[in-house]
């Protein structure tokens, strides 16, 4: 497979809104949660610029929270910016929940110029997702952050492990990211609808490389995003020790993925 | 009898009086072939004289390869077997918690 991939600059959402299609503004954010307790202040921060990205609808997955998400803890919905709240009664994990709103946001009826998937933690802010899905309106199937190109504050560590993520999933997808485990993404309607997560866990986001990279004929492009690494996102999101895991399951799929 | 062999053996019915008394009776078909495995494992542990003439009937050097091979053969197999029902439950515990999920996904109103 060739090199696809093209960095892209920053497009302006005030233009983006209505260059592809104008009868579908909105912009559905699939967003996976597991008692997070920034969520309340990421949701704010979305709705608060809601209308830049041509109005908001949040696909809410709380995976099994020990503290269920409570809506009246959430900030108030209004027109540009609405909520759909859904839980999975137990945990299983990050990719399960991003496919339950990814079909939640699917559903027949909905329709939206752009698809981001984007973490609860307050890792990712609404400047990032107004990148990606600038490149969405610019054409692009599929958009994937890249946080080297912005102002990330990635710890060596991290770096480390990101580097040899890149280097591995490059083998088994073929796609050349600079960025290997980015949760910032955004797809057009045609490509969400190819990216059916079957990997529960942290392997998904791998997984959803390796959907995008079989549907041949997706354009594909990486854009600068900022990633803000706290001490709460660094203790509860991925660790490093992880990456084992995410061999392990990505393992199980390739020996038995087939046999359901 | 070796001190080895009667530590099995030890081992052996140890493993068996457990398994009958912590089951209370549950499952006694699944004990009993336990037992009859055991039993037979134990007749080897015991007398492994013969276990390595069964084995030279075979064309196998040692006893203990003789009941070896296809023990491990056994466990790779049954290990493959039930890490694949994990998966699939997996998938089925997956799937129900999603239909759950989104048959009551509600979008928050207003205040």
């Amino acid at each position: 497979m060739g090199d696809p991939i093209s960095a892209i600059a920053t497009t302006k959402a005030s233009d983006a809104v209505s260059r592809r299609d104008a009868s579908m503004t909105r912009v559905a954010i699939l967003m996976p949660a597991r008692d997070e307790s920034a969520l309340a202040a990421t949701l704010a921060q979305i709705r608060d610029r809601a209308r830049e990205l041509g109005g908001v609808t949040v696909f809410l997955v709380d995976d099994g929270s020990e503290r269920p998400i409570d809506a009246r803890d959430l900030p108030a919905t209004i027109a540009d910016f609405r909520v759909v709240l859904a839980r999975h009664v137990v945990n299983l994990g990050q990719g399960a929940a991003l496919e339950t709103a990814r079909e939640l946001a699917l559903a027949p009826g909905a329709q939206f110029r752009a698809y981001v998937t984007m973490d609860a933690d307050g890792q990712h802010g609404v400047d990032g997702a107004l990148a990606v899905c600038g490149a969405i309106d610019d054409g692009a199937n599929v958009a994937f952050g890249n946080r080297f190109l912005g102002a990330s504050n990635v710890p060596r560590g991290r770096r480390a492990v990101l580097a040899l993520a890149r280097w591995f999933d490059r083998l088994v997808t073929g796609l050349r990211l600079a960025d290997a485990h980015n949760g910032l993404r955004a797809f057009d309607r045609q490509a969400l609808e190819l990216v059916r997560i079957r990997q529960n866990r942290m392997a998904h986001a791998t997984e959803i490389k390796m959907h995008v990279a079989r549907a041949h004929g997706l354009r594909v492009v990486e854009v600068p995003v900022s990633v803000r690494y706290t001490r709460e996102s660094l203790a509860k999101g991925q660790k490093n020790a992880g990456a084992a895991l995410i061999l392990r399951d990505l393992m199980m799929q390739y020996l038995f993925g087939d046999s359901t | 009898m070796t001190i080895a062999a009667a530590l099995l053996l030890v081992l052996v019915f140890g493993l068996v009086v457990f398994d009958w008394f912590s089951l209370r009776g549950k499952n006694r078909r699944a004990i009993l072939l336990e037992l009859f495995v055991f039993l037979a494992g134990a007749a080897f542990i015991a007398f492994p004289e013969r276990a390595t003439s069964l084995a030279h009937l075979v064309g196998i050097g040692r006893g203990v390869d003789f009941l070896l091979y296809p023990t491990v053969i056994w466990l790779v197999r049954e290990s493959l077997l039930s890490r694949r029902r994990r998966v699939e439950d997996q998938e089925r515990l997956t799937h129900v918690v999603r239909a759950l999920a989104i048959a009551r996904a509600e979008e928050i109103p207003p205040r």
